[in-house]
């Protein structure tokens, strides 16, 4: 399959390294506005054709799948162009700036008879792949309730760029830097609920003013509660102040409990009291450092078959895409759960609008 | 005559700043990405009471925010540069600003522009060991072999190079090697990297090109104010240490430091490894050293700054002085 990007920021880099190193895969292409930034990936990624405009490189390339990198806002026109002129797309998330975008895309996708998928990266870490397993054999049994707490350093490359440039992109996404990265929070929980959602959520900005106005009206802490009409419910906090900077889940099941950590991938399950009295407290510290251990080795094996990758979900993720493309497996992502993502985007800026 | 400096509220910028008023520039504009550091402008205006001095906010990747800034200025002393994050955002920060700014001196007539390029445009890795390393050494073709940062400076080179071709602007490129001063971050890559609570002392017995920060802006105002068109001089200070002799003066001011010496031909090979290891899983460790970047930045040279000084510039803090107020500041910001 021929494959070429559409947008040539950093995270353009990503996308090339995973496509180079999956097999029946070559891209051959990249675009940007800016001829600057074509030329600056080009001499990253040899080998590859450039062009300024998404257009002549649909026209000239014959491409099979597109990658779109750009920010959110571009995304509804690009895919669609890309959808139109036959390709398959896959998306940088935000999918889009709302469930309206998001609806347009999949429409597009569905009458041109083409894939298209998003960049729910984390979905297809080992933990969150250990805990469809479960999910799957019914391990935890009912879903009871799940708690997702995301961190978002400010102090880092990204953070500053933001905080620096009131221009920013991240400032016009009407959710603002939470829009940014609530994909990755609800993307994970999405497949356990059932709509229609009710949704509580407050967001606030923990940090002192800085006396830019469009900086300043940007919160940095988000809290929500989601009840879904299955009786799952899930709490949710996005935090800016929080340290170490945190990515953890916890699904609790009727039958058990296990505690998802994708920046350590580790999924254990949750130890209890077995054993009575002030003795059976002794076993539990143990029994769950054990399993941690179990975690630790399953790393260090995947570390020596090169399966640990920095961006290792994003290769899983890219091989199962390009799979549903050969027809020989499903959607990595649903359309339904890409449209209920965002549609539970709407409800939450919606919820935390006034208070912003 | 009105000075533009872009980059003003940076570690080198500030000092930059000082340095032109210091040599007679009357009216200075500072450019800032966002606020000034605070107190800063407050102060040049004490100290240079007789001096106009501007301020300018703007991003460089705005065009349209750029004309204001460079609107009336006769000299662009360039010194903002992505300095750090991914390798896109520092290619725009440093590429994409400088051609947006380049785009704005030739429309409003801007005759000369000085650009703070660095030590690491050289091409290096075909130098002999223990060679003169002054101008004459070529700048990279493209630079992505020595890195984001290397690539960025390379292109950013190449680009003003054109542009002195194509619109007639005059221009003079500085290249520093390595800038300290009190502030500065810790050791420059050339000594080492810090890893694992370990300190891997690389650099051993390669002369480290140092620049003490006045030092360099004094060169940098020099050069924008009297080199000839088209000139490029080398930035590094007289009496310049061996990487080893400046950790053992770190090291004195900083505790807890345990550090790892590793030899130049386990470094090479170390990174040949790397390198191999890096094609065959595909990426799994990023291969940040390579033999390329390991011969270009770890042997041993002689750093000459011969041509800055037939232009004039002496360096007024020796490197010895220099060594000490870094360390001491170093260890105030240790005890807290």
């Amino acid at each position: 399959m021929r494959a070429g990007i559409i947008g040539c920021g950093k995270i353009a880099d990503g996308h090339a390294e995973q496509l180079r190193a999956l097999d029946g895969v070559e891209l051959v292409a990249a675009c940007d506005r800016e001829p600057l930034m074509v030329g600056q990936f080009m001499d990253r990624w040899p080998g590859l054709a450039g062009y300024g405009d998404a257009a002549v490189m649909l026209a000239e390339q014959r491409l099979d799948v597109v990658h779109v990198a750009t920010p959110p806002d571009s995304h509804v026109a690009l895919a669609c162009l890309a959808l139109e002129a036959g390709c398959h797309v896959f998306l940088e998330k935000p999918f889009a700036l709302d469930a309206q975008g998001a609806r347009e895309i999949l429409d597009c996708a569905a009458r041109n008879g083409r894939k298209v998928c998003v960049n729910y990266l984390y979905n297809f870490e080992s933990p969150a792949l250990a805990l469809q397993g479960m999910l799957d054999e019914g391990r935890l049994g009912e879903i009871v309730h799940v708690d997702t707490s995301y961190g978002y350093n400010l102090s880092g490359d990204y953070g500053i760029a933001v905080m620096a440039d009131p221009a920013h992109w991240v400032h016009r996404l009407p959710g603002k830097l939470f829009h940014n990265v609530i994909d990755h929070v609800l993307a994970k929980v999405v497949p356990l609920l059932e709509g229609p959602v009710e949704v509580q959520a407050k967001a606030w900005r923990k940090r002192p003013a800085s006396g830019n106005v469009l900086v300043d009206a940007m919160p940095d802490e988000l809290r929500f509660l989601l009840a879904g009409s299955n009786g799952v419910t899930v709490s949710g906090m996005v935090s800016s102040h929080a340290r170490p900077v945190a990515h953890t889940m916890t699904v609790r099941g009727t039958r058990d409990t296990v505690e998802l950590d994708y920046a350590a991938r580790t999924l254990v399950r949750s130890q209890r009291q077995e054993q009575p009295s002030a003795i059976g407290r002794l076993f539990p510290a143990w029994v769950q450092a054990g399993r941690f251990a179990r975690g630790g080795l399953g790393n260090i094996a995947a570390f020596a078959r090169s399966d640990f990758h920095y961006f290792q979900c994003m290769r899983v993720l890219l091989e199962r895409f390009h799979a549903s493309i050969r027809g020989v497996g499903k959607d990595p992502v649903p359309p339904a759960q890409i449209l209920m993502v965002a549609t539970l985007i709407d409800a939450i800026v919606a919820a935390v609008e006034p208070r912003a | 005559m009105r000075v533009l400096v872009t980059g003003a509220g940076g570690f080198l910028g500030r000092h930059v700043a000082a340095s032109l008023l210091e040599q007679g520039v009357g009216q200075l504009r500072l450019h800032f990405r966002g606020a000034p550091p605070p107190g800063f402008v407050e102060g040049l205006a004490t100290r240079f009471p007789a001096a106009t001095i501007e301020t300018a906010a703007a991003n460089l990747l705005y065009r349209h925010d750029l004309e204001a800034v460079v609107d009336g200025v006769d000299c662009v002393v360039h010194a903002a540069a992505g300095m750090r994050g991914a390798a896109a955002d520092m290619f725009a920060n440093t590429v994409v600003g400088t051609r947006n700014l380049l785009d704005a001196c030739v429309a409003a007539g801007v005759r000369r522009v000085t650009l703070v390029s660095s030590f690491s445009v050289y091409r290096t890795e075909r130098l002999a060991s223990g060679a003169v390393h002054d101008e004459s050494v070529p700048i990279e073709e493209v630079g992505i072999s020595k890195g984001a940062y290397a690539h960025a400076k390379t292109r950013q080179e190449r680009l003003v190079a054109s542009y002195r071709e194509t619109h007639g602007l005059e221009t003079v490129t500085l290249r520093p090697g390595v800038i300290y001063g009190p502030g500065s971050a810790g050791p420059s890559s050339r000594v080492g990297i810090s890893a694992m609570g370990l300190f891997f002392s690389l650099g051993r017995r390669a002369e480290l090109p140092l620049t003490y920060v006045e030092n360099c802006a004094d060169a940098i105002a020099l050069a924008a104010l009297r080199a000839s068109d088209g000139a490029a001089y080398s930035v590094v200070d007289d009496g310049l240490p061996d990487c080893a002799g400046y950790l053992r003066g770190y090291r004195a001011r900083k505790r807890g430091m345990r550090v790892l010496p590793v030899p130049y031909w386990a470094l090479l090979l170390g990174s040949r490894v790397l390198l191999a290891y890096n094609r065959r899983s595909k990426g799994q460790l990023p291969a940040v050293f390579t033999p390329y970047i390991v011969r270009s930045m770890y042997r041993g040279f002689r750093h000459s700054n011969a041509a800055l000084k037939r232009l004039g510039w002496q360096p007024r803090v020796a490197t010895e002085e220099g060594m000490r107020r870094t360390f001491e500041a170093l260890g105030n910001e240790e005890r807290g």
